[in-house]
């Protein structure tokens, strides 16, 4: 009977299963027989070529970087909010989520903006220091692209991991101090082994996502001696147009990507939650001062960027109000403003409808993933993200180059299929923890009063799951949102989307424009954010 | 022919048999007890068709059953896990294994709740329900799809003594009302005393005995139903009567004590044991329970009164001392 049940939910999933592996395979064959071109000379170079490797070191020495800043900021931050509860608490929490939804785009354009040598962070300090000349050089450096990462990936770490701190029980603290152990002794021995699952996590997450990172590279590092295998796969097919070559990298970074996935996936273990968390104690006297610090810290840290790309889409660089950006997008007046709405409309749509399949396929695959407890389901469903956006975007490009279609509804199709392979795996890894809290007796409750499996899966596991639907699909919309890597591969101009157009505008020093942009996805974004954060659980106690 | 019939029904796991059979009577309230990992859950499993068994049959009404869908056995169940829907109210959870009509379900869950004692709860939501509340709306549930056999699954174990008296109690009430057959698994060999018809007692994945409270309690056949059952003293035979080989076992309210020193031969219709020395005294209520020590052997007596001395001794009637292996 179990078994009948594992099938019926695997034949459920198998639409999904198929659309995922194929969208998967298609790219990946296409990159495959280009870099295997004439005897596979492009391949036994790149792997020959020591720049390859260098690529190899920079790409982890950043990732690597960005994510132990991160993590090691988060830390200290997580011990103070998981143990007071002070106003705002929650409020900088949430906040915190906003950076799963963030698009990178946007991080770029507001650094530029705020920390730029023309930025208003130095026009500032130029007034009050009286200097006439820049006062932080920080853009167009390593700095810029560790300082951006951490921007975007601090926050997440935090939030992972003082919601897991928050969750933990303290009794264990509290018996170890009656032991007679300190508060040292007892972070190193007994929180810290605990925390571990969480801090490591937040870390391999935090890493994966700076590996693959993109626009922020390309942009605020400024130079091609900060170049990692993604940022470099996209010059060698649109600058130096050579896809023999991009294809071989893509291959050698496909590898590398596999084998970390690998890795880190062995180094996570499901955690069991606890229903007893600790009482939070009530911040008072020197303690909320230090609390409303940290909380003035952070959100110094956090705001000015995303502010600044409002107050610029308002303001010129001498200050003075305009809404000249605005009517250029309302106009589509000339150059890259003309298409500014069908951009913003590109996007939404793009975003709407990859996102509404993602949810829809990924549901099913989470549902048969967690009630067959399978292996090779969350290996399959993975699979896209070690291929990277970059190489899924070039792939696709090959497919449209053999097929010759010079459509523009062959390329729409093209982008949200890439945004589909992209925003599937995060998909099904929201929906996921849903799917396994659902206990098995809900169903066979279900069952024993003689309803169908169909109905059962329709009228009580699908609810259960429907707050997470939302938050993948938030996630999802997002992340299609805010997609520029393949996006930029793939259709280059074809099809441009809202991130896409703000990355040209910074290219082309149009700052207000971008700035308007921006705070429409920006809009968007927050929009997103609170429909993932809206509507309550159904509770299974 | 019993009304459920369990024959030779097998499940094999890798550390693990379940082999059973038995029968209960149409309208039967049995209760299935046991220490955990016995296999009483897996048994439920079994019949209600929630797992596949390896060997055997289950025959409802003279009908094999063993191959069909769970959804068409017409076996209801009450589970010891919060199965609650949490996208449905109280009475959408009611109505769900429902097929009358709109108009009739409205009756029929208003009658079941009013059944089960929660009349005015149909419009709740399921997580604003406690413990106690949330296995009566499971009961009405299950009542609701009109099985032919309703399984309870230890489903009160979750809350505390006194709610499990007052829910076990309606669950008997509601048993006797609508004269449904009830298989009810429990740990608790008080529940299964005070509600039961009869008793099937499980160890080790075997059914080992199966009769009244009072059967089982009284006349046990072996020594893991005479424990089990209730508390008793075990001995070696032929420390007690000559020539009788495996082991002797009675109750305490069958041993008497005496602070004074008596002999044998005084009381031919008893076994006597002089000087045996008390270790423990536990006060019941009632009574005490006295632990004592008889040559290296511990012994279990009841007395109304507490003892003065350390030493006593022991008399038990020689016709409540039952020879078992």
């Amino acid at each position: 009977m179990k078994r009948n049940r594992a099938t019926f939910y695997t034949l459920n999933a198998l639409p999904g299963i198929l659309i995922l592996v194929v969208l998967f395979l298609i790219p990946l064959f296409f990159t495959f027989s280009y870099a295997f071109h004439d005897n596979g000379k492009a391949l036994v170079e790149i792997f020959k070529d020591e720049y390859t490797y260098r690529l190899l070191v920079f790409t982890l020495e950043e990732a690597l970087l960005s994510a132990l800043i991160s993590t090691l900021i988060a830390i200290p931050l997580a011990s103070f909010f998981s143990k007071y509860t002070f106003p705002l608490r929650r409020t900088v929490l949430t906040l915190s989520g906003l950076s799963f939804t963030i698009p990178s785009i946007l991080v770029v354009l507001g650094f530029v903006i705020w920390y730029g040598n023309n930025g208003l962070l130095n026009a500032f300090l130029m007034k009050i220091t009286g200097r006439d000349y820049t006062t932080l050089q920080i853009l167009y450096s390593f700095k810029a692209i560790i300082l951006a990462h951490v921007y975007l990936n601090f926050p997440i770490a935090f939030l992972l991991i003082t919601n897991a701190w928050t969750e933990m029980p303290d009794t264990p603290e509290k018996a170890a101090y009656t032991l007679g152990a300190g508060r040292a002794r007892t972070f190193i021995h007994v929180t810290l082994p605990r925390l571990t699952p969480a801090v490591l996590s937040a870390f391999i997450l935090i890493f994966l996502f700076c590996f693959s990172s993109f626009s922020i590279i390309l942009v605020l590092g400024g130079n091609p001696a900060y170049s990692t295998f993604e940022t470099e796969i996209y010059r060698r097919v649109n600058i130096n147009v050579n896809r023999e070559e991009a294809a071989a990298l893509s291959i050698f970074a496909f590898f590398i990507t596999s084998v970390m996935l690998i890795i880190t996936s062995r180094g996570r273990k499901n955690q069991r939650a606890t229903r007893k968390e600790k009482t939070l104690e009530k911040a008072k006297g020197k303690t909320l001062v230090v609390a409303f610090l940290l909380i003035l810290l952070i959100l110094l840290f956090i705001l000015p960027p995303m502010l600044s790309i409002i107050y610029r889409a308002f303001y010129t660089k001498a200050g003075d109000f305009t809404l000249r950006a605005w009517n250029d997008i309302a106009k589509g007046s000339t150059g890259l403003m003309s298409t500014a709405m069908s951009g913003i409309i590109n996007s939404f749509l793009i975003a709407l409808l990859s996102s509404l399949l993602s949810v829809y396929f990924g549901s099913r695959i989470a549902l048969a993933s967690a009630k067959r407890n399978s292996r090779i389901l969350p290996v399959i469903s993975s699979m896209p993200m070690a291929t990277g956006s970059v190489t899924l975007g070039l792939g696709f490009s090959f497919l449209a180059a053999t097929v010759g279609h010079d459509s523009i509804y062959f390329s729409y199709i093209l982008v949200i299929a890439a945004h589909l392979t992209i925003i599937l795996p995060f998909a099904v890894r929201t929906i996921t923890p849903g799917a396994k809290m659902i206990p098995d007796s809900l169903a066979a409750a279900s069952y024993t009063l003689g309803v169908s499996a169909f109905r059962t899966m329709r009228k009580v596991e699908k609810p259960i799951l429907s707050p997470y639907k939302r938050k993948a699909f938030a996630f999802a919309f997002a992340l299609s949102l805010g997609e520029v890597n393949a996006t930029l591969t793939l259709s280059d101009g074809h099809v441009s989307t809202l991130p896409i157009l703000i990355y040209r505008m910074i290219s082309s020093y149009n700052y207000q424009g971008a700035a308007a942009l921006g705070t429409l996805l920006l809009a968007e974004a927050l929009i997103v954010f609170a429909i993932g954060e809206g509507g309550r659980k159904h509770a299974i106690s | 022919m019993p009304y459920l019939e369990i024959r030779k029904l097998e499940k094999k796991y890798k550390d693990f048999t379940l082999s059973a059979s038995f029968g209960v009577d149409e309208g039967e309230f049995l209760c299935v007890i046991g220490p955990s990992g016995s296999g009483k859950s897996t048994l439920l499993s079994l019949i209600a068709g929630l797992d596949k068994p390896d060997g055997g049959t289950v025959t409802i009404d003279g009908k094999d059953i063993t191959k069909m869908k769970i959804q068409e056995r017409g076996i209801g169940m009450v589970f010891q896990d919060f199965t609650l829907f949490p996208s449905m109210n109280v009475e959408k959870n009611i109505q769900f294994g429902m097929t009358e009509k709109k108009a009739e379900k409205k009756k029929i869950s208003d009658a079941l709740l009013s059944l089960v004692g929660l009349e005015g709860y149909a419009k709740r939501s399921v997580s604003s329900l406690s413990g106690g509340e949330a296995q009566r709306v499971q009961l009405a549930r299950a009542i609701a799809a009109k099985p032919k056999i309703l399984l309870l699954d230890e489903p009160l174990s979750a809350l505390d003594a006194p709610l499990r008296k007052s829910i076990r109690s309606s669950i008997r009430a509601i048993h006797d009302a609508l004269g449904i057959t009830m298989i009810y698994v429990t740990h608790d060999r008080e529940e299964a005393f005070s509600i039961s018809d009869s008793i099937l007692i499980m160890h080790d994945g075997k059914t080992v005995a199966m009769g009244t409270a009072e059967e089982l309690y009284r006349h046990p056949k072996d020594l893991f139903t005479a424990f089990f059952t209730g508390e008793g003293t075990a001995l070696p035979a032929h420390l007690v009567f000559e020539n009788m080989e495996g082991s002797v076992f009675f109750r305490p309210e069958n041993a008497v004590i005496s602070e004074e020193s008596i002999s044998a031969e005084m009381y031919p219709m008893h076994v006597v044991f002089p000087d045996a020395e008390i270790i423990s005294c536990e006060f019941c209520g009632s009574d005490y329970i006295l632990g004592l020590e008889y040559q290296g052997y511990p012994l279990l007596c009841q007395s109304a009164t507490k003892p003065r001395r350390k030493t006593v001794s022991v008399m038990i009637l020689k016709e409540s001392i039952l020879n078992l292996q």
